[in-house]
């Protein structure tokens, strides 16, 4: 043990990191970004105004309940209007014009115990959770106070049905996408950062191949194993296989067994597009790297802004008006949309919505393989 | 096109005369029997040529004026210290770089220009070899962007580096030796006319390097032109024609024998501490 040896070490770790003006702003600078933002969206978040129908079919009575709803809500800044049946009430939801409908029971009269049922989207369950809840309270207001009647039970559905009690249906979508994209770029970021650092580059460059080619094949290379990557990971969180009990072993079940309503091939494609964008990403800024390190150091800038405005954490409706641009920005976004129309609308290609998720995640994907493909330095195009 | 922006240093004593390109140089009759085997090449006969080439950094002059001519079928060696532009005029020379001013021709063909990239072997100062693979998907890699399908040029260019029998060994556990020769049978596989090879010996034990220059002495006398870099004056000797490069410039071009002659000195590491001097005296 010699303190000048390890003074040596220290100093030496001191000079080295003092030159490297990226480790010292992720060290210092990043976090306290970080958790501003975060404490931004957390504090500023705010509840959104809820928009309700309400379908009334019991007459007189729930003309009132649905009054004083109405006041309620209105004392958020949210609205509450008459629609003539369930059918209006989801045609409102599915078009956006209301974010909440309230099913008004078709008896409501003193003594009598009350249902209401209200109706969200589902496509948002953690967002729509806060929603229901605002609702749910300004019916206790507006029951109590306008015919003091009994509690009401709410029973919450949504337009695809009853949402599932698997406490990681709500997350599963986010999640699954998220967790591709981010392995994927991660390992396209450095295998073409050992390409420029290695030399090979360089000597590729020397070669007839085209920018173009080079951006191609990796896209290829590792958009085979992006594929596989999200095959593995889509069958293990859809997948349920029950092993028979053998011997002296119980039975078990092998797999997540999320629930999926639509396609589950249609899941993997909008996930492997999702990741293709990884990969070009993964190219294009490994321009700016200089080591490993620094691809890791992007993750901060690139990957965890993402993962905050694109809903997996909070939800996107309660995101901070002025964040809402972002969102739309955000690459992971679409990925995560395109999950939930598929696994909890079950939509198919036909849907407007998650052909909108589609082009973006392709046209992404493209944009970052051309930017990409253009900042390979070379003379020659 | 820049041409010839005025040599205004062009009074040095003991330079002039001997760096701006001169065709064939004196002496050189003997040796190739040039352009066999060179399809394509201009009849001019020039398969390298630089014209006023002009690269700066900033404020930094890399190379700074360089015009010569390079003969189809010889082994011209770009001799300098460490940092005196002989990388950077290789980029030049192979496109991978913009000149400043001037320009460079490769086989009759302004670069930068994929069609002759595909004519050019290029060998790296790294070793440039994907350590992942094996010897042989790396020869193979290189021919494939080359566009060489066939086996047999691949097999040859690892015969050549004496690593035929290591094909699927993978590259990042070979010595450093070992990976230079893979490096350069890399720059082989597709039998280039033109080959740019930067400090290829470096590393490589003495046995071997006589077998690269005896490799390098067929090439040439196929119809290559072959532009080896090198810091070590003891490998000079074996090129046909030697340009010295400092400070960007060069500072004499001519066979060994002229270059010591020129300099009255009887070894070339003098000769050129020597035709440095002059050089350095006058800026």
């Amino acid at each position: 043990m010699s303190g000048r040896r390890i003074l040596a070490l220290f100093r030496r770790v001191v000079q080295e990191i003092r030159r490297d003006h990226r480790s010292v702003a992720l060290l210092l600078v990043v976090p306290v970004v970080m958790t501003g933002l975060i404490a931004f969206i957390v504090r500023e978040g705010e509840s959104p105004a809820v928009d309700a129908v309400v379908v009334n079919t019991a007459g007189p009575p729930g003309l009132v309940v649905a009054a004083a709803l109405g006041v309620a809500l209105e004392a958020d800044g949210g609205t509450a209007s008459l629609v003539a049946d369930e059918a209006a009430a989801r045609a409102a939801i599915e078009d956006g014009s209301a974010s909440v409908a309230v099913l008004l029971p078709a008896e409501i009269a003193p003594g009598v115990a009350m249902t209401v049922t209200i109706m969200t989207n589902g496509l948002d369950p953690a967002g729509e959770s806060t929603q229901v809840a605002q609702v749910g309270r300004a019916m206790l207001a507006a029951t109590a106070s306008a015919t003091g009647m009994t509690v009401p039970t709410i029973i919450r559905t949504t337009l695809y049905g009853v949402p599932s009690d698997d406490p990681m249906a709500p997350f599963a979508p986010a999640i699954l996408g998220f967790l591709a994209y981010f392995f994927v770029y991660i390992l396209t970021g450095i295998s073409f950062l050992r390409e420029r650092t290695g030399g090979t580059l360089e000597r590729l460059m020397a070669t007839p191949v085209a920018r173009g080619e080079v951006v191609g094949g990796y896209l290829l290379g590792f958009g085979l194993f992006a594929t596989l990557q999200v095959a593995i990971l889509l069958a293990w969180g859809f997948g349920s296989v029950e092993v028979p009990a053998l011997g002296p072993l119980p039975s078990f079940s092998v797999g997540l067994g999320l629930p999926i309503a639509g396609s589950p091939l249609l899941a993997f494609i909008v996930v492997v597009v999702a990741a293709l964008g990884a990969v070009s990403l993964g190219i294009f800024l490994s321009t700016f790297a200089r080591t490993e390190l620094q691809v890791v150091q992007f993750i901060p800038i690139v990957i965890v802004p993402q993962f905050l405005l694109c809903g997996v954490l909070f939800p996107i409706s309660s995101l901070p008006e002025i964040l809402q641009p972002l969102v739309g920005l955000m690459p992971l976004t679409y990925a995560v949309d395109g999950m939930r129309q598929v696994l909890i609308a079950g939509a198919d290609l036909g849907q407007t919505a998650l052909q909108v998720d589609l082009v973006v995640l392709t046209a992404v994907a493209v944009f970052f393989a051309t930017i990409a493909s253009l900042t390979i330095r070379r003379e020659i195009a | 096109m820049a041409e010839e922006a005025g040599r205004s240093a062009a009074a040095e004593p003991g330079v002039a005369g001997a760096a701006p390109g001169a065709g064939a140089a004196p002496g050189a009759g003997a040796a190739p029997g040039a352009g066999a085997g060179v399809a394509g090449a201009p009849s001019a006969g020039a398969a390298v040529r630089a014209s006023g080439l002009v690269k700066t950094f900033g404020p930094i002059r890399a190379i700074d004026d360089v015009t010569f001519d390079l003969t189809a079928g010889r082994i011209y060696g770009l001799l300098g210290p460490n940092g005196s532009g002989k990388t950077t005029l290789i980029r030049l020379l192979t496109g991978m770089a913009r000149p400043t001013a001037g320009r460079a021709e490769v086989l009759g063909v302004p670069m930068p220009s994929r069609a002759v990239l595909a004519r050019i072997g290029y060998m790296t100062q790294s070793d440039g070899i994907y350590p992942g693979l094996t010897v042989g998907e790396n020869a193979r890699f290189f021919a494939a962007v080359y566009g060489v399908h066939e086996r047999g040029p691949v097999d040859d260019a690892l015969a050549v580096v004496d690593l035929a029998d290591r094909v699927d060994a993978v590259a990042g556990t070979l010595s450093g030796g070992q990976r230079r020769r893979l490096s350069l049978a890399c720059a082989l596989v597709h039998r280039p006319p033109v080959l740019f090879l930067d400090e290829p010996t470096v590393g490589i034990d003495p046995l071997l390097r006589v077998e690269f220059w005896a490799h390098f002495r067929s090439l040439a006398a196929g119809g290559a032109t072959i532009v080896v870099s090198s810091h070590v004056m003891d490998e000079a000797d074996r090129c046909d024609e030697l340009l010295f490069i400092r400070s960007g410039k060069v500072i004499a071009r001519g066979t060994g024998a002229e270059i010591r002659a020129q300099a009255g000195t009887p070894g070339l590491e003098e000769a050129f501490l020597q035709l440095g001097a002059a050089v350095g005296a006058t800026r």
